[in-house]
């Protein structure tokens, strides 16, 4: 019963290549709230499975899996160019990576907690493809460049948001990445620290897609001095609960 | 005192918060806010050491009263809150004018602000967290900061290399201390190294911690101060503006050092790690030293000089030489600060005159034109080889005289004396009226630079290391079996003879090999101005990389 409860949760907290279902659903739904929903509840239903199953997980096989499943995603979201389908891999990737907690911890409140944490920077890409829809047609890495100097507001939402998107400091993903590894044993660190550097290394891609690079020429509104500051209250407000809730 | 030390990092922070919000208002007035903020930053930072050295306290810890979020008061964040402070007023003020006519300017404040808070924070920090934070945060600010010029696409490559390497180097960190905390239960610095103290051979899923987390260190600490071959960044970042150059070549390229410095309680434990950290910094010494000879242009040059640098400084850590590294790292990064903040006025003033002096100094360092030689053999022989021993010996003997009994310290005199036999060599031939009057001076220049190193270095080094128990831990870990050594020592120096002999062979007007080593000769030239095909490689692997992932992509219709 177990092993089957794991297999179906390997639907919401993906494993590859169940994973598939995931990325081909976002893709399929249009609806920017609908996209956003589906971010924060799919991989909540995985760890109601997981609980369901029996935590600790007793699988080693299942968090290799897991684990392989993370470093695949983040090596291939170093080409994929459609912001969405970036936030949908990146979600992938980061999500499977709560077995690992699962297969360490009696009780699912820090799984939960996880997979909210690692999906808010998935759910806000959604929004900023959204923006960029609106103003270019398609969210799409390469298609605009040099927005820094053409959309400097939207650029600025951009940066904060790929920079959550790579977990660094002092985005709620930093400090669940801090608590996963604090949960991993030194053999799926590594692997764990390699899929965070991939991440990394996507954001800059995707940067360069659309920060960087010679002025745009574009007719293209910028973000309204409301919405930005909006957008920005939005991530402080974020990050301050998720300083509370760590301890600061 | 401690809540003053708060308002080091928390200065720079406000002032970024403060360049934000009046950025419109002000315009370009907005950078004498930051200037205002930077300079009261330098002032607290000041008063800060004065007390500590003053009131003669020892080093203390004040957290937030959270989990984490805490700071460390000791000589070594003592010390460094003040060089950061000065050095990032000094790049402050210089920016004002030299950045006038980027666009961004406010932008440019604002991250400068950050970065500083980011160093601040990091040697002050308290806990591990704050730490990495600060750790982190530094990457990142610097990445922004060599990426000012938005529109430059080799501006944002070369910013992509360096953030790339530091996020090799941050991640190493966050294991090393994800292990201390799993092994010892503390995250607060004073709680952790007493730990570490009363039980240093704990160990995690079978492997010793201490020794564990020193690598991990280790590798963190080559990846931001480019040891080789993670210092493929370092040459390339002069497309950034020249204040950041200015700004990490004094200060953010040193974060290795002090990281080092900060986990001494771990690395005292963990010699083999030590012994790791003389080679990697001897070969990148070596290599950077070779490259910057090597290269026809001038940052560049500049750029593998640092590395050098940065490979003496971790070579001193792994004899033991803790606070030599911290010394070397002040005293580089105000020499290398300048360098980079007066090249811009020095290419201004050669457009405008050539400035040759045609004097025989300059005939003879440029024009390498030397002089018939007008000492006796016997005189040059022994000025240049015994002199500089006897000196540096009778310097070091006087402030210190067990320093003998170190390794470390004798591998550094070694050093030392190599350094001035080479001096003084070159020297020698030096075109002047009265040559017995020239070698005196600068033997009694040699004299006063190693008596004012030796002393200011002993007392450095009591400052950071007062314990002296400690300190000699720190060189007895660093130690090897005394045969292994003397033959290292031996070999040393017979591969710095015969380098000397093979050079003053091979610079004869006829050189005695002919052209028997010219291919070889040729090949070792190609290697070095290719830089060891080092960024290539990695080049060729990320490109690798990248068409793998595409293909995939694709095959998997991108789901």
């Amino acid at each position: 019963m177990s092993f089957f409860l794991m297999l179906l949760a390997g639907f919401f907290l993906p494993l590859f290549p169940l994973s598939m279902v995931f990325n081909a659903l976002l893709a399929r739904t249009k609806n920017p709230i609908v996209r956003v929903l589906l971010i924060f509840i799919w991989p909540q239903i995985g760890v109601f499975l997981l609980a369901w199953a029996g935590l600790p997980l007793d699988s080693g096989f299942f968090v290799g899996w897991a684990v392989l499943t993370a470093i695949f995603y983040a090596w291939r979201l170093l080409t994929v160019r459609v912001l969405s389908q970036w936030g949908g891999m990146l979600a992938t990737s980061a999500w499977a990576l709560a077995w690992i907690i699962a297969a360490d911890l009696p009780a699912n409140s820090e799984l939960h907690s996880f997979a909210l944490w690692m999906s808010v920077a998935p759910a806000l890409l959604i929004f900023i493809a959204t923006a960029l829809q609106e103003r270019f047609g398609a969210a799409y890495s390469g298609l605009v460049v040099g927005l820094a100097r053409a959309l400097p507001r939207l650029s600025s939402v951009i940066v904060v948001v790929v920079l959550a998107a790579m977990a660094l400091p002092v985005f709620p993903s930093f400090f669940a990445m801090l608590v996963l590894l604090a949960h991993a044993s030194t053999f799926f660190a590594l692997p764990i620290l390699l899929t965070w550097l991939l991440w990394s290394w996507a954001g800059t891609r995707l940067l360069n897609g659309f920060v960087f690079g010679p002025r745009a020429e574009t007719e293209a509104a910028d973000l309204s001095s409301t919405t930005t500051w909006g957008f920005i209250g939005l991530i402080v407000a974020i990050v301050v609960i998720n300083l509370i809730w760590t301890g600061a | 005192m401690m809540k003053l030390q708060w308002l080091i990092p928390l200065l720079p922070l406000l002032s970024a918060l403060l360049v934000q919000l009046f950025a419109a208002r002000l315009g370009k007035r907005v950078a004498h806010l930051s200037v205002a903020l930077g300079t009261l930053t330098v002032i607290v930072a000041a008063y800060q050491l004065v007390t500590y050295i003053g009131s003669d306290a020892s080093p203390s810890w004040h957290s937030l009263g959270t989990m984490w979020g805490s700071l460390y008061v000791d000589p070594l964040s003592s010390i460094m809150s003040l060089v950061v402070a000065g050095i990032s007023l000094i790049v402050h003020i210089y920016s004002i004018r030299y950045m006038t006519e980027e666009p961004g300017y406010p932008r440019f404040f604002l991250l400068l602000d950050l970065m500083t808070a980011s160093i601040l924070l990091m040697v002050a920090a308290g806990d591990l967290v704050t730490l990495l934070i600060a750790w982190h945060m530094i990457g990142i600010m610097l990445y922004f900061l060599l990426g000012q010029n938005t529109e430059s696409w080799p501006s944002q490559r070369y910013a992509f290399w360096t953030f790339i390497t530091y996020r090799l180097g941050d991640l190493p960190l966050v294991l090393a201390a994800v292990l201390l905390y799993q092994t010892y239960g503390a995250i607060d610095f004073p709680t952790l190294f007493a730990r570490i103290a009363a039980d240093p051979n704990a160990t995690i899923m079978g492997l010793p911690t201490a020794i564990t987390a020193a690598f991990l260190v280790a590798l963190s600490a080559f990846a931001k101060s480019a040891q080789f071959p993670l210092h493929t960044w370092l040459p390339y970042t002069m497309e950034g503006p020249t204040p950041v150059s200015a700004l990490m070549h004094a200060g953010i390229v040193n974060a290795g050092g002090f990281i080092i410095n900060r986990f001494a309680p771990v690395f005292v434990h963990s010699d083999g790690v030590l012994h790791m950290l003389f080679v990697v910094g001897l070969i990148t010494a070596l290599v950077g030293s070779v490259l910057m000879l090597t290269q026809n242009d001038i940052k560049k040059s500049l750029g593998y000089s640092t590395m050098g640098q940065m490979g003496f400084m971790v070579m001193e850590c792994g004899l033991g030489a803790f606070s030599l590294a911290v010394f070397h790292l002040i005293a580089h990064g105000l020499f290398k600060g300048t360098m980079f903040l007066g090249s811009g006025s020095m290419i201004h003033e050669a457009r405008q005159h050539d400035g040759v002096p045609h004097n025989p100094l300059y005939t003879f360092l440029v024009e390498r034109k030397s002089a018939s030689i007008k000492l006796p053999w016997l005189f040059i022989g022994l000025a240049t080889l015994v002199v500089p021993l006897f000196i540096l010996v009778i310097a070091h003997w006087f402030v210190a005289p067990d320093f003998f009994e170190k390794q470390g310290a004798i591998v550094l005199l070694f050093f030392g004396w190599i350094t001035g036999v080479q001096v003084l060599f070159a020297t020698h031939h030096l075109d002047a009226n009265n040559p017995i009057r020239m070698m005196m001076m600068i033997l009694l220049s040699f004299t006063l630079i190693v008596l004012g190193y030796t002393f200011i270095g002993h007392a450095f080094e009591n400052f950071l290391y007062p314990e002296e128990a400690f300190r000699n831990a720190l060189y007895h870990a660093a130690g090897i079996d005394k045969l292994t050594f003397d033959g290292l020592v031996f070999l040393l120096a017979l591969i710095v003879v015969a380098g000397w002999f093979s050079s003053y062979l091979a610079s004869r007007e006829k050189s005695i090999f002919g052209d028997r080593f010219g291919a070889v000769r040729l090949m070792l030239y190609s290697l070095i101005s290719r830089e060891f095909y080092v960024a290539d490689l990695y080049d060729r692997m990320a490109h690798w990389l990248l068409d793998a992932s595409k293909r995939f992509n694709v095959w998997m219709r991108w789901y």
